[in-house]
């Protein structure tokens, strides 16, 4: 077998931590971190990189799958494009104020326990859809406040992540822009995709029936995901 | 979509929390943490998966070794050096840079396919010092950068029981016996 070269190393560990990362995973010390390449890169950056950072956070958003579920809780029953563009506005709105809030104020919350809340998010968001403050308690609360309040708890998860890694002072703010940018575009191209789908999927007759399904289903993941990230608060801990 | 019934809701809320419930147990706590209450992780080979348990006291099988080694790094350069480790091997080290650099603590399975890596820690730094102990049996090491616009020297003392280690640089790996008898080598 021939060795690998450095190159094709370090690339394999961008790979492997780019797995590791953007999946969520917990269950290891390194686990919530930006990995591998990236990391490295991140953290030899001093000055405003605009571009990777732009990047960044649009890769994050595409292949976290914590924030897609949300999203695809949130807009299961938008019909109009001008309610999706309001409601994702408000997720927008409320995670740009906690991821740069977060960072800047080095407001520091352990990672296992804010990925649990995300889970939660995604449990709320599915009730909500399968109409059961309605039809259990009789009012919902306001669902764009909701969207929004769990908008800052999903910032905060990002901040989470972002500050595990020594980022330099220098073009700090530049840098957290362009990773909101990115995030943005990504969750944008994200939507896209989603949307398109669930268009085509709600004009099929027995949507109904299959809603309440996929909704029980999404509410499932999102227990599955504040089971996981909870336990791994009460085992592994503070990390 | 239809009205649904505060039966219907019920139903579905428990059924989802059900099925989390069971696959949380019964795969995720396995696999993840190493927690197996119904043995389904055993059943399944799910225990592999958790990171190594850490025991006050791990027995080696290789020989005793100390080894120290010295980098000289150019701006922008970079070198990789790595030990053989075994799963749940101690590694006492401590590195010393005349300069900062870029550190990035990493082991590479030998279950992974070659070059797949897990971070442990990434720094920038002149200097780390500390235990690790190898959660599985691969190569274990630095990965060191200088980003700086001087020359920086790094030297690493380590003490284990890696029966090599190997230096990546400049698209090249060589590998050295380590823990031949003083005078031999």
């Amino acid at each position: 077998m021939t060795e690998p070269t450095i190159i094709e190393i370090r690339h394999r560990v961008a790979a492997a931590g780019l797995g590791t990362l953007l999946l969520g995973g917990a269950g290891a010390a390194f686990a919530h971190t930006i990995g591998g390449q990236d990391a490295v890169f991140v953290q030899g950056i001093s000055g405003p990189a605009v571009g990777p950072f732009v990047y960044l956070g649009a890769k994050h958003m595409v292949t976290g799958y914590d924030h897609l579920l949300f999203l695809v809780g949130v807009v299961f029953f938008l019909r109009r494009l001008r309610d999706v563009a309001l409601y994702v506005s408000l997720f927008t709105l409320g995670h740009s104020v906690t991821l740069i809030g977060g960072v800047l104020g080095a407001l520091a919350v352990n990672a296992y326990l804010i990925d649990a809340v995300i889970g939660l998010s995604v449990v709320y968001k599915a009730f909500e859809n399968l109409g059961g403050f309605d039809v259990l308690f009789g009012a919902a609360p306001d669902a764009r406040l909701a969207v929004l309040i769990f908008g800052l708890f999903h910032g905060l998860g990002l901040a989470t992540r972002l500050q595990e890694m020594a980022l330099a002072d220098e073009g700090l703010l530049v840098n957290l822009l362009s990773f909101n940018l990115g995030v943005e575009a990504g969750q944008v191209l994200a939507l896209l995709v989603v949307v398109a789908l669930l268009f085509r999927w709600r004009a099929g007759r027995r949507f109904g029936r299959q809603a309440f399904v996929a909704n029980t289903a999404l509410m499932s993941a999102g227990f599955l995901l504040a089971g996981y990230q909870g336990a791994g608060y009460l085992l592994v801990g503070n990390s | 979509m239809t009205a649904a019934t505060p039966r219907a809701v019920l139903a579905a809320t428990a059924a989802a929390l059900l099925l989390a419930t069971v696959a949380l147990v019964a795969f995720v706590l396995p696999a993840e943490y190493g927690v197996d209450p119904l043995g389904s992780g055993r059943a399944m080979g799910l225990l592999a998966l958790a990171p190594a348990e850490q025991e006050a006291l791990a027995e080696a099988s290789e020989k005793y070794v100390t080894d120290t080694v010295t980098f000289e790094l150019a701006p922008f350069e970079s070198v990789e050096y790595k030990y053989r480790l075994a799963a749940g091997d101690g590694l006492v080290f401590s590195w010393r840079a005349t300069g900062e650099l870029v550190a990035e603590l990493h082991g590479e399975p030998d279950a992974a396919p070659a070059g797949v890596a897990d971070s442990f820690e990434l720094t920038r730094a002149a200097g780390r010092r500390g235990t690790y102990q190898a959660p599985f049996a691969g190569w274990h090491g630095w990965f060191w950068q200088n980003r700086g616009t001087g020359p920086v020297s790094v030297t690493l003392e380590a003490a284990g029981f890696f029966p090599a280690a190997r230096i990546y640089h400049d698209g090249r790996v060589q590998e050295i016996p380590k823990g031949t008898p003083p005078g031999s080598e």
